[in-house]
């Protein structure tokens, strides 16, 4: 079983605090977009282990574009 | 209307663990910044004489005095780091806030008599009418604390005269009492002059047995008329006169109870006049609770102090207001209005105490594709925009109409901006949302809960509101100015730097300015600063959110000017049929999708 997380809104990935391999509890922020002068923060939707991150810190990113992978 | 209030919607949700271990660094910031808060409450209590001096002096402190008077519990403080011309003493020497006396809410104030005999500082009169203010709007009874010797002689040029001035509060006193606002004294110490007015103003004057008032006190009385300069034989007759009248001030309880019957009532200890003021509030005019409450009161089904986690300090952080909300709001439970426009505010009905009371908030983050309609930009929550601004302008009137009250939870970046916007009607918008409070005649409260930015601190019933907003709080995560301090240094300096580039000079000097201008900003946008000059009327801890909200709804219910009975509410109707119509419109949406 593996979950997609996607970018809820386009921007730029100001910080990523998950890499391949870590273990994820749901809820914790995995990386953070900046939009509009806001920070949003995005969270695991599931426990796990981080299967892939698709960004890298600096990435511009669209909304619905594939951030990480869970599994 | 019990169907529609004894159990509402259900709303936020308990706190993960993965939430527990993200807000943790969050919380612990809360922390941090709220005990510094209260280092500075601490250092305006214990300002001017030490408590044991006024003890041996056979007196209670102003802080001994409220903690007798006011019930357990319900001490609301308002003002605490209030010092708007900077006193020396680091307070204006007033104390106040909302509590209950003996059951009852009253606004409550008194004078510091740790502090030059309780005298009048700077900034005093400007705090007293904001209490007055306060008393009017709640239409509850002003208690006065009085102990007060008259004007700080050395600084009267700041406070004495003037439109707002020193005299300024007898004249609200009178204005409450014509209102039928009742005004109790209890009278303390020597209040001569200033000190006069203070205690004769009110209503009902209860007066420890050594207190005196008088239009003038020993000092003046024993003083001489201006000669042009002083002399020592001067000096040495104006020794013996100030002797005599030290031992006998004029207006004493012999003169004014025997004599004048000014004071209704001598008591012989400090507690007894407190006993006195007791006693009549047991007697003001109030409602039973059951008159007014929608349902039994309940407390929030999350913890309100999980808001020191959900709040974030970041200022540029995304959060859920609606997490917020839901630990503040009895079983947090509520009737949003119109959940599906305007996404970026939220307007809904909640419970505080039992009571019904109307909450509007900024939501935060994206909006989602196509919002604002108008534009093809996307929206962030924050900031207003059309529908938000419609909503808000719809609710507070029918509001009005079912005479609830507003709680307002600010954290707002502005109001949409540029020529898409102003076609939009926003700036029209703005100020229709004020004309609508205004004529909403409703109390409202406001808390800051992050950011009051531009116009929208203005709109989103700021304090600036002053017919309508009782009291406007802020919380350790405030910040108040009219823009950004980065955004305010581009608009000051941008045709400079212009000018500098074209004529070839170095920028360095202007960027300089730049940077002092942007850390001006933080520097007078602080939760303390904006304290100490009166954008809130208190700093408050995230986890005493709903002790204001609940000192608020019980004070506007106590004993309200206009009453809309629960069954003649039509905002609980609209609602319910909004709802309803969601719902079979979405059920059709659905089977249309299937066939």
């Amino acid at each position: 079983m593996s979950e997609d997380v996607f970018a809820p809104l386009s921007g730029k990935i100001v910080s990523i605090d998950i890499q391949p391999g870590a273990a994820v509890e749901e809820d914790d922020e995995i990386l953070v977009i900046e939009a509009m002068k806001m920070e949003t923060p995005v969270f695991a939707p599931c426990s796990g282990t981080v299967a892939k991150v698709q960004v890298k810190e600096g990435d511009s990113v669209e909304e619905d574009d594939l951030l990480a992978v869970i599994e | 209307m019990r169907p529609y209030f004894e159990t509402m919607v259900p709303f936020g949700d308990a706190l993960k663990k993965g939430t527990l271990k993200r807000t943790e660094k969050n919380l612990e910031a809360v922390q941090a910044a709220e005990a510094d808060l209260t280092k500075a409450e601490d250092a305006v209590k214990s300002a001017g004489l030490p408590e044991e001096k006024i003890n041996a002096r056979g007196q209670m402190t102003v802080w001994q005095r409220l903690a007798y008077l006011v019930d357990d519990n319900t001490w609301t403080p308002l003002h605490t780091l209030y010092n708007p011309e900077d006193n020396p003493e680091g307070t204006t020497n007033v104390v106040d806030g909302i509590g209950r006396i003996n059951g009852k809410w009253a606004v409550i104030i008194g004078f510091d008599n740790k502090v030059m005999a309780g005298a009048w500082l700077a900034g005093q009169s400007e705090n007293i009418l904001r209490v007055t203010n306060l008393a009017k709007r709640l239409n509850i009874p002003l208690v006065w604390l009085v102990n007060c010797s008259g004007a700080k002689l050395t600084e009267q040029e700041k406070f004495y005269a003037n439109r707002r001035g020193a005299g300024t509060p007898f004249f609200r006193h009178a204005e409450l009492e014509q209102q039928g606002v009742p005004v109790l004294a209890a009278i303390y110490g020597t209040n001569p002059a200033g000190g006069g007015y203070q205690s004769v103003s009110p209503t009902v004057l209860f007066a420890h047995e050594k207190c005196n008032m008088a239009v003038g006190g020993a000092g003046i009385v024993s003083g001489m008329a201006p000669q042009g300069e002083f002399t020592v034989e001067m000096a040495e007759d104006l020794v013996a006169r100030a002797k005599e009248h030290r031992a006998k001030p004029p207006g004493s309880c012999a003169t004014h109870h025997d004599a004048t019957g000014f004071f209704r009532y001598v008591f012989t200890k400090e507690e007894e006049v407190l006993d006195g003021i007791k006693d009549y509030m047991k007697d003001m005019p109030a409602y039973a609770p059951k008159f007014f409450r929608v349902a039994e009161p309940k407390a929030p089904a999350f913890e309100t102090e999980e808001v020191m986690r959900l709040l974030p300090m970041a200022p540029k952080k995304v959060y859920e207001f609606d997490q917020i909300l839901a630990r503040l709001v009895d079983g947090s439970e509520h009737l949003e209005y119109r959940p599906d426009y305007g996404p970026e505010i939220y307007t809904g009905l909640c419970k505080v105490d039992g009571y019904l009371v109307a909450c509007i908030g900024n939501r935060q983050g994206y909006l989602g594709k196509g919002y604002p309609e108008y534009a093809d930009y996307p929206g962030i929550g924050g900031k207003l925009y059309r529908q938000g601004l419609i909503k808000m302008n719809e609710f507070v009137t029918f509001c009005a109409r079912d005479r609830v009250p507003v709680i307002w939870f600010q954290d707002t970046s502005g109001i949409d901006v540029g020529d898409i916007a102003e076609k939009a009607e926003l700036l029209g918008l703005g100020q229709s949302l004020i004309y609508s409070i205004q004529d909403s005649d409703l109390p409202m409260m406001t808390a800051i809960l992050r950011k009051g930015t531009a116009a929208a601190h203005y709109v989103m019933g700021g304090p600036q509101g002053n017919r309508n907003n009782a009291f406007t709080i802020g919380t350790s995560a405030t910040e108040i100015c009219v823009m950004h301090g980065e955004t305010a240094a581009v608009a000051t300096y941008a045709r400079r730097l212009v000018k500098e580039k074209d004529a070839g000079q170095d920028l360095q000097p202007v960027v300089d300015k730049m940077n002092e201008l942007a850390q001006k900003y933080v520097e007078t946008s602080t939760p303390q600063y904006c304290a100490k000059t009166g954008m809130v009327d208190e700093v408050v801890s995230m986890k005493d959110l709903r002790q204001y909200m609940q000192a608020f709804a019980g004070s506007v219910y106590q004993n309200p000017k206009s009453i809309c009975p629960q069954h003649h509410m039509i905002l609980p109707r609209i609602i319910k049929d909004q709802e309803t119509l969601r719902q079979k419109t979405a059920a059709s949406a659905a089977k249309g999708a299937g066939s």
